[in-house]
């Protein structure tokens, strides 16, 4: 009877033990599995899936774009869910980002004090900066979160910042004026008649904030008004607009040609305005559709799978570089030139990688050009 | 009104070459002083006249001594008459023109000093010192044009690298702008007081003058005018000094006090603009319902919804500029650019072409061209444009470039 029992509880474990193997290796990973919850939330917020009803193509995969999740909450940003302490050291400041039950503090210490605020907002899908509150203003943290190094580092540009107290050591103390700048790009309906609305904001770039109209254009559907009506409400198409006008549009947040150098930004910060580098190329042509962000970027696919393969990017420019390729700048222009090193992989030499002020940021440089052995960064 | 000279010039010791008296205002009233002197002697290294002949009566060495003497003993008419003589002798003494230039200065002579410290010039156009000196003479004359031409020459050769000669200049300076309706060039200078912690009812009445566009110097106010540009000063030195509450406060006060004053929307608008161009446009907008024929609000604020890329909304108000002021090269570009840009590539290249002609160095005027030729599809100039761009404001600060 007990040799029964035994053998009972040995088949048990026999069966119950590749059972509880198979569900190790099936199990997902936690991070993944918060991941995958930060984008269900996002993917059911906004009129993203009202968008995605009749433009399912454009709307569904947007949200999980870096800029469709540019602006998290700490209870939905994967990078702190995922990095649940973070620390690093700069001058005498000591900085530690900790996500513990859907609440991320950011804290900063001299050693003999700390100041430790909740992160209200997280500001970008690769690498990432915080906002926090302190006594009634906003501040963007000294440090940010880097991919490249999966880790803390100084925040672009406040490296030139040299705190001399705890309170400045916090980070880069922000305007109003500033403060809606910075939701108004990574946030939707963020501003209203130029006062800042963080309560009825989305979070992200969503359909409206490019598709003007949208809400209205939605209605009009909603109510079951005539196809006419309807039609009527369609927000302007952004596809018409040529290079020049789609670099103007996307310039709004990343900056245009003009800004650029009404700003001064000299050097390799200016790496990481795209549409300034790409205007100084020999290639840009203001109505050539062929070279226009949205040529290269559709807006509405998630940059970071395979779109990042310099193969992916091969079609694009044998459109103008190919022998077969048509010259629409007509007879009086000569036809862009064949390369005569290589037919493929074509922005690893012409657009290189390039590293903000040797910072752990990297950005490729839509400057595209001969690139030089030791030449120095165009500006 | 200046002060005399004889007190500072028992007072040899002093290391700056002009003094900035501080009065109420903590703004400078002009007092050269001996320091002058000293330094402009030292820096023309003048060999002094012999000694050896100074003996006979009537002699330069005798007339210079004699007028030394009368310096000495603060009998300034005496010393003006003897140092005259000596220089009918020896045009070519060159601290002797000086000499003569100050004390007239500081008997309120201002006319004898211009032409005295002109003869000093005639011999020495570098002397910074010299030059600062006959353009407050002629800001007191009157003669705004040439003294605002003479301080900012000054400080140039470097009269103003002392702290408070720095202010005397700059303030002069400030004022002539304005009086010369370089406003905003005053309203620059006027943040260089705030920023040494300077404030006083004049200087705020005299940043108002600069603000609301008035070509006038505070003493040129009636009475009773002062308080609203005192106001507008004030508002001014709130937003200058970095508090944007309290400026926003007072201006909104100051519109409460005195509503539809030209030029005040334009105003808060333009110190907005670098940090807030969202309420920026919004004062613009206000300035030209207050002042529809307001040329240079309208194009302000149609360049600023160009800039934005709104050029469907700037059309209607560059239109209206340039209809009121076609002779400016800003009407002409911002007309041009917002036809561009709203496709009508033709009558813009013929606006913009215009305003090349007007100003062909204007940096807006080449970053319109850049952007009009990109979308005409020519590339060729489109790139030259934009070099063109790189390289001047590699030369020089656009970075708050406005029409």
């Amino acid at each position: 009877m007990r040799n029964r029992r035994a053998f009972g509880w040995l088949a048990l474990l026999g069966l119950a033990l590749p059972v509880w193997l198979v569900a190790q290796l099936w199990r997902p990973d936690p991070v993944s599995a918060e991941q995958t919850a930060a984008k269900k939330k996002h993917a059911h917020s906004g009129a993203a899936q009202a968008c995605a009803t009749c433009h399912a193509a454009e709307a569904t995969e947007q949200p999980f774009t870096p800029m469709g999740s540019t602006l998290e909450l700490p209870d939905s940003n994967p990078v702190v869910l995922k990095h649940s302490f973070l620390t690093t050291r700069r001058g005498a400041y000591t900085y530690s980002v900790e996500t513990k039950a859907g609440a991320t503090i950011y804290s900063v210490t001299d050693g003999q004090r700390t100041i430790a605020l909740p992160v209200l907002w997280s500001v970008g899908a690769n690498a990432q900066t915080w906002l926090v509150e302190y006594e009634g203003r906003l501040y963007e943290s000294m440090v940010s979160y880097y991919p490249a190094i999966d880790g803390l580092d100084v925040t672009t540009a406040d490296d030139v910042l040299k705190p001399e107290t705890l309170e400045a050591a916090i980070g880069r103390a922000e305007t109003e004026a500033q403060t809606k700048s910075c939701f108004n790009c990574h946030a939707t309906h963020a501003v209203t008649e130029d006062e800042l609305t963080l309560k009825t904001m989305q979070r992200g770039v969503t359909c409206e904030h490019c598709h003007t109209g949208t809400v209205e254009h939605l209605t009009a559907i909603q109510q079951g008004k005539s196809a006419g009506s309807a039609q009527a409400s369609t927000p302007p198409s952004l596809g018409k607009l040529n290079a020049e006008q789609i670099s103007t549009f996307c310039g709004q947040c990343h900056r245009t040609w003009e800004d650029v150098v009404r700003g001064g930004t000299r050097g390799t910060p200016n790496v990481r305005f795209q549409a300034y580098r790409l205007a100084n190329s020999r290639c840009f042509d203001g109505t050539d559709s062929r070279i226009s962000c949205v040529a290269c970027h559709d807006p509405h696919r998630d940059l970071t799978s395979n779109r990042t393969e310099p193969a992916f990017y091969d079609a694009k420019c044998l459109a103008c570089h190919a022998a077969r390729a048509r010259n629409v700048a007509g007879p009086q222009r000569e036809m862009p030139k064949q390369c005569p090193v290589a037919g493929s992989g074509c922005v690893t030499c012409h657009m290189p990688k390039t590293k903000v002020l040797d910072g752990p940021s990297e950005f490729t440089d839509h400057e595209i050009r001969i690139v030089r052995t030791g030449a120095p960064y165009p500006n | 009104m200046p002060q005399q000279l004889g007190a500072f010039l028992k007072r040899p010791k002093e290391p700056v070459c002009l003094r900035a008296r501080q009065g109420v205002a903590g703004i400078a009233v002009l007092r050269p002083q001996v320091g002058v002197w000293i330094v402009l002697a030292a820096a023309l290294a003048l060999p002094l006249p012999a000694r050896s002949q100074a003996d006979s009566p009537g002699s330069f060495d005798a007339l210079v001594s004699a007028a030394a003497g009368a310096r000495d003993a603060q009998d300034f008419p005496k010393a003006i008459q003897l140092t005259e003589q000596a220089l009918k002798l020896q045009a070519g003494w060159v601290e002797g023109w000086w000499l003569l230039g100050s004390m007239q200065f500081n008997q309120n002579d201002f006319a004898g000093a211009e032409v005295a410290l002109s003869r000093l010039l005639d011999l020495d156009p570098d002397s910074g010192p010299a030059r600062a000196m006959r353009g407050i003479a002629e800001y007191q004359t009157g003669d705004f044009a040439t003294a605002l031409s003479d301080i900012q020459r000054a400080i140039a050769l470097g009269a103003a690298n002392s702290a408070q000669n720095g202010m005397l200049l700059r303030y002069h300076e400030a004022l002539l702008l304005t009086r010369n309706n370089r406003f905003e060039e005053a309203l620059t200078d006027y943040g260089f007081f705030l920023k040494a912690g300077k404030s006083s009812d004049e200087l705020r009445t005299a940043m108002g003058l600069a603000g609301l566009r008035v070509p006038l110097l505070p003493r040129e106010l009636g009475r009773g005018q002062q308080e609203m540009y005192e106001a507008a000063g004030r508002a001014i030195a709130a937003y200058q000094a970095g508090d944007d509450a309290a400026a926003r406060l007072q201006f909104q006060d100051f519109f409460q006090r005195f509503p539809n004053v030209p030029w005040s929307h334009f105003l808060y608008g333009y110190l907005l603009y670098s940090a807030d161009s969202a309420g920026a446009l919004r004062e613009w907008r206000r300035e030209v319902q207050v002042s529809p024929d307001n040329a240079t609000a309208n194009s302000t604020l149609a360049w600023a919804l160009l800039v934005k890329d709104q050029p469907a909304d700037a059309l209607p108000f560059a239109q209206k500029a340039e209809s009121l002021a076609a002779a400016k090269p800003m009407s002409q570009m911002i007309l041009g650019r917002a036809l561009a840009e709203t496709g009508d590539l033709d009558r813009g290249f013929a606006h913009l072409e215009e305003a090349l002609k007007l100003d062909p160095d204007n940096l807006e005027v080449h970053f319109a061209l850049a952007k009009a030729d990109s979308l005409a599809g020519r590339n060729l100039d489109a790139q030259r444009e934009r070099l063109y761009c790189l390289q001047a404001e590699s030369t020089r600060s656009i970075a708050n470039a406005q029409p």
